[in-house]
Formats: structure tokens, sequence, C-alpha cells
């Protein structure tokens, strides 16, 4: 530490300590943490105010945050130019006959929705439009809609392409393209649990089913979906064989959509491409203004070097790939309550790294440990960001949806458990499609 | 008058965001074929509407109050709830102040540079921030006067 008046600890306390009361006193999130980094730029006589301009404006100038805005770009075209339509309709023929076939239709369109848009916000808000009310007339209860829809809706970054993948590798250098390989396999396992938890209570309240859809009705669904389900193919295709760096396979995703509504299912004009235009820079703005402030703090935390102080006594645990990969998974779980993912990755990533480095891990399954992990932040409270706008579209309150996110993330806590305990899990595509990734 | 800024603000946000993908299809393009030279400022001028398509959806989402925040409180009366909410904006508002003053201190700092790549002067950034900054005193200011006659007993108008 040279020249600092503060020390780390003192420091720590400021921030956290600001930080926490102000998120008390309900000022949104993004200005607690800015706000939280400022009485220590009055007090430092090496810092000023600049140094939080400066570094909110570093974390903007970023290619790689490009990716955000595209994918939910992406999920918005989806939306208003008929290719949600038809993968809700392939997924009826599919799951419908199931019970609670609604609520399966909901998880199955999500693991569809994960395959071409990256970003679990964009799915948690079209999907909480398209279902909740839905299944509120079928007469499913409301707390069960809204806790399948936000819980669901995480699948988008678990399964490639992903927001949190290009984020991950971008800030903590991991290959993107094997990132994307490695959340296929636990992405499928997360998606088939929850339509395992939606049966179970399908079965014991007794939640409507449709009639089983017949071959030929299946046939045509899938017919007409298929330039849709080609997405991800295009996508994670030429990300591994280098087509296109991450940020522009997210704009070959938009590209994509926009030819797909524009010519092939022929249903956007232009007041729906205007809507989804003024939503995504609505939604990216919030989300990524977080995402700056964020940084900020992450950027004093490193700079008192309180990251270090926190964790020198856990390096000396020796805690073996799979304890240490727990002790990770904990972090990012509590974290994940108080922050949104990215900015999580952004202050907490790389403070973890040397400890995933230390214990033998390899990046991938590290990345998979923390990606995993952050997704189960998107619905728990008190800052669940899939669940605030499943919440606030079915205009309920978060406590009252508590108990059956808790529920359903169970069986999902359990799958987590396998990708920490047993590194092939995420390692095994990767190895097999792009050993060269792996080193 | 103020709900004709944040419509043209909201204008301007959608716009910035279908001219994101230019730039970096551009690149894409370039890539594959020689129709379209391979340009090198596509990826900076990409960053740099990106900046201002964030600041710009940040400052609509104080107009809409649309940043996430926390709600750890039990059910209060719409007087109290108001008062809290009241906190939180001068909390807000003192943040916008911030970003006025050493956003322009910012802007004068880039006011004789260049970006690196495409030769843009760097204010055209820089100004993003103390601008951000004044519409949020605007949006927030004009919330904090709605709380302030609610937490004060009078009706919202």
């Amino acid at each position: 530490m040279m020249g600092a008046v503060l020390s780390p600890g003192v420091a720590a306390a400021i921030l956290f300590g600001t930080f926490f009361s102000l998120m008390f006193l309900r000022v949104p999130i993004a200005f607690a943490l800015g706000l939280s980094c400022l009485p220590i730029f009055l007090v430092e006589p090496r810092l000023t105010a600049q140094n939080l301009v400066q570094e909110t404006f570093n974390a903007f100038n970023s290619f790689i945050l490009l990716a955000v805005p595209f994918f939910l770009l992406t999920a918005n075209l989806m939306n208003v130019g008929g290719i949600t339509d038809r993968l809700m309709k392939l997924s009826r023929t599919m799951v419908g006959h199931f019970p609670g076939g609604l609520a399966q239709i909901n998880v199955v369109l999500s693991i569809f929705f994960a395959g071409i848009s990256g970003s679990s916000t964009a799915d948690a808000a079209s999907q909480s439009k398209i279902f909740i009310e839905a299944q509120r007339k079928e007469g499913y209860d409301d707390s069960f809609s809204v806790a399948i829809t936000a819980v669901s809706a995480v699948l988008a970054v678990i399964i490639p392409p992903s927001i949190l993948m290009i984020v991950w590798g971008g800030i903590l250098t991991v290959s993107i393209g094997s990132l994307f390989l490695a959340g296929i396999i636990p992405g499928l396992l997360i998606g088939l649990v929850q339509m395992a938890t939606v049966h179970v209570y399908a079965k014991r309240r007794g939640y409507p089913t449709y009639p089983r859809a017949t071959l030929s009705a299946f046939a045509i669904a899938m017919l007409v979906s298929i330039p849709a389900l080609m997405t991800p193919v295009i996508i994670i295709g030429g990300k591994i064989f280098g087509w296109f760096t991450a940020t522009e396979s997210a704009a070959i995703a938009v590209l994509y959509a926009a030819v797909l509504s524009l010519f092939v299912y022929r249903e956007m004009d232009f007041k729906g491409l205007y809507a989804a235009l003024l939503d995504t820079g609505r939604l990216a703005g919030v989300t990524l203004f977080c995402v700056g402030t964020a940084s900020a703090f992450g950027w004093l935390l490193a700079y008192y070097q309180i990251p270090k102080v926190i964790l020198a006594g856990v390096g000396a645990w020796d805690l073996g790939i799979t304890g240490t990969g727990v002790f990770i998974a904990v972090v990012f779980l509590i974290v994940g309550c108080f922050l949104d993912a990215i900015p999580a990755i952004i202050i907490v990533g790389t403070i973890l790294q040397p400890l995933a480095v230390k214990a033998g891990m390899h990046p991938v399954h590290f990345a998979m440990v923390g990606i995993v992990s952050l997704a189960f932040g998107l619905v728990t409270p008190p800052y669940g960001l899939c669940l605030m706008i499943a919440c606030s579209v079915a205009g309920i309150r978060i406590r009252d949806v508590i108990k059956d996110t808790m529920i359903m993330l169970m069986p999902m806590l359990g799958v987590l458990l396998l990708v920490i305990a047993w590194p092939d899990v995420s390692l095994i595509l990767p190895r097999l499609i792009s050993p060269e990734f792996l080193k | 008058m103020i709900s004709i800024l944040h419509r043209v603000l909201n204008v301007l946000l959608a716009t910035s965001v279908a001219i994101l993908i230019v730039p970096v299809s551009l690149q894409i393009f370039s890539r594959f074929t020689s129709i379209i030279p391979h340009y090198i400022w596509t990826e900076e001028m990409a960053r740099f509407l990106f900046v201002w398509t964030v600041m710009l959806g940040a400052a609509v989402g104080v107009r809409e109050q649309a940043h996430f925040d926390v709600d750890l409180w039990p059910d209060l009366s719409p007087r109290l709830n108001a008062g809290v909410k009241l906190i939180a904006s001068v909390a807000i508002l003192g943040f916008a102040l911030v970003f006025v003053w050493a956003g322009y201190e910012f802007t004068r700092f880039g006011w004789n540079r260049t970006s690196e790549l495409a030769d843009l002067p760097l204010w055209t950034i820089h100004i993003a921030w103390p601008i951000t900054g004044l519409l949020w005193l605007i949006f927030q200011g004009q919330h904090a006067v709605k709380q302030l006659r609610i937490a004060l007993g009078g009706s919202a108008s």
C-alpha cells in the first residue's frame, strides 16, 4: 500500500457499510454502489470523483459488453417477429400433454430461447408477459407461475450463447468457445430437473394438461421452427470455428433474428421494431449502468487490496478441487443475492480466480461453477433481477413467491453440486469438440 | 415539457441501439468479403456509441423509475412510503450533482484530445457524463417534488 490514508479494513467498512445502508433505504443498487465510493474519494488525497467518472467510462468503453444490448435486441426481435410464437407451438406439441402442460411449455420454451439469446432478463421479461396471465387463466397458483417463469429464465445464461460466458471469458481470459460448449450439459440438466419439479407440482396440485399432439402436428411445428433453431448452431459454430468474436456472434444473432422476422416469418412492422429497439435500450441502459458503478466499487476494493486481506486465510485451508468449488459456489450464491451477475463477475470473479488456480481447478470448470451459481442469484432475493421482473409483470410482491422459488431451486442445487464434484459434466463437450481450447 | 424531453430521449435511445449494429456488422462482413474495405474505426465507433446508449438508457431509466432497488421494508402507509422514497431521491440527486461536476472536469480534460483509432474528439463522448447528470437532476427532481407532496399529506398531481 503506497500512500493510502485508509487501511483496508476501514476502507472496506466504509464501502460496504455505505452500500448496505443505502440499499436498505431503497436507493437503486446502481446508485448505491456509486455513492458508496464517494466518501473514499473525499478522504483519500490521491483519489477524486474524477476516478469515479473515469472508471465508469472504462467499464462502458468495452467491446465485450456490447453483447448485452445485442442479445436483448435478439430476444425482443424474436417476440415481435413471430419467432417466439413458433417455438411456443413447437414446445406445445412436445410437452403439452404432460401434467401441468403450460408450465412444461414454459420451461421448454426457455431452453429454446436460451439457445438463441444469452440474456436471462430478456427471457424473464418476455416469458412473464406470455405465461403468467395464461397460467392464471388455467388455474395455476400465481406464486407457482411467477416462480417457474423466473427460475426457467436463468437457463438463458447457462445454455449457450450466454452474456455471462462472454463477460467471464473476456474478463478472466478463458476461451468463450469452450465455455459455450461447457454450458450445454449443465444447462440441459437444469432444464430437466425443472421439468421434473413442474411434474411433481402438477401431480400434487392437479394442474391442467393439453391433449397429446399428433405426430404430424409435431413434424409441422418442427419444420416451421427449423430456421429459428438454426440460430444456436450458427452462433456456437461460428464462435468455435473462429469466424467471429463473441460480441460479433451476438450481432449475428440480431441480424439473423431480423432476417427471420422480416423475410421468413414476416410479422414485424415498424412499430414493433421501434418498440423492440426502445425496450432494448432501456433494459441495457439500466443493467449496464449498474456495471459501471460496480466497476468503480470493484476498482476501489482492488486499490486497497481488500480481497487479498479477506482471502488471506482461505488459501491456507487447502480445500482441494471440490472443496474450493463448493467455497466458490457459496461465495457466488451469497454475492448473487445482492448483486447482478455481471458486476459480480467483475468484482468477485477476479478475486476468486487465484484461489481456483491454486487448487488446480480447470479455468472452464471454475467458470461453470461461477456462472451456474450466479444464475441462481438471478432469482434469489433481495436482488434477483429475473424474479423482480416476473413479479412486477404479475403485479405481486417478491415475498409472496419466495417459498415456491426456493423449492424449485433445491433440485437445481443438486445439479450445481454435480457440476462442482464432477468436472467432466462441463469439460466433456469442449474436450470432444475442440480439444485445442483446453490445453 | 419534461415529457417532451423524455420522448426525444426515447427516440435517440432507440436510434442509437439501431445504429449500434452497423459498425459491428461492417466489421464482420469486411472480413469475409472484399466488397467493403476493412475499416479500422468500426470497433472504436461501436464502443463510443455504446457508451452513449448506456448513458441515455440510464437517464431514461431514472425518468421511468426503472433502476432496480431492493425492497426490504414492510408495507408502509402511502405517506411514509413517499418519505422513504424521498430519502432515496435525495441520494440520487446527490449522485447526479457529482456526475455533473466531475463530468464537467472530465469533459474539459478531453477537450483537446482525440481518440486513438477514429480520431474523434474525446469530449463528444465525455460530455455524456455531465449531460446524464443534468437529465437525472431534472427527472429525479420531478419525482422528488411529487414524493414531497405526498409525504406532506397533499395529493399527487
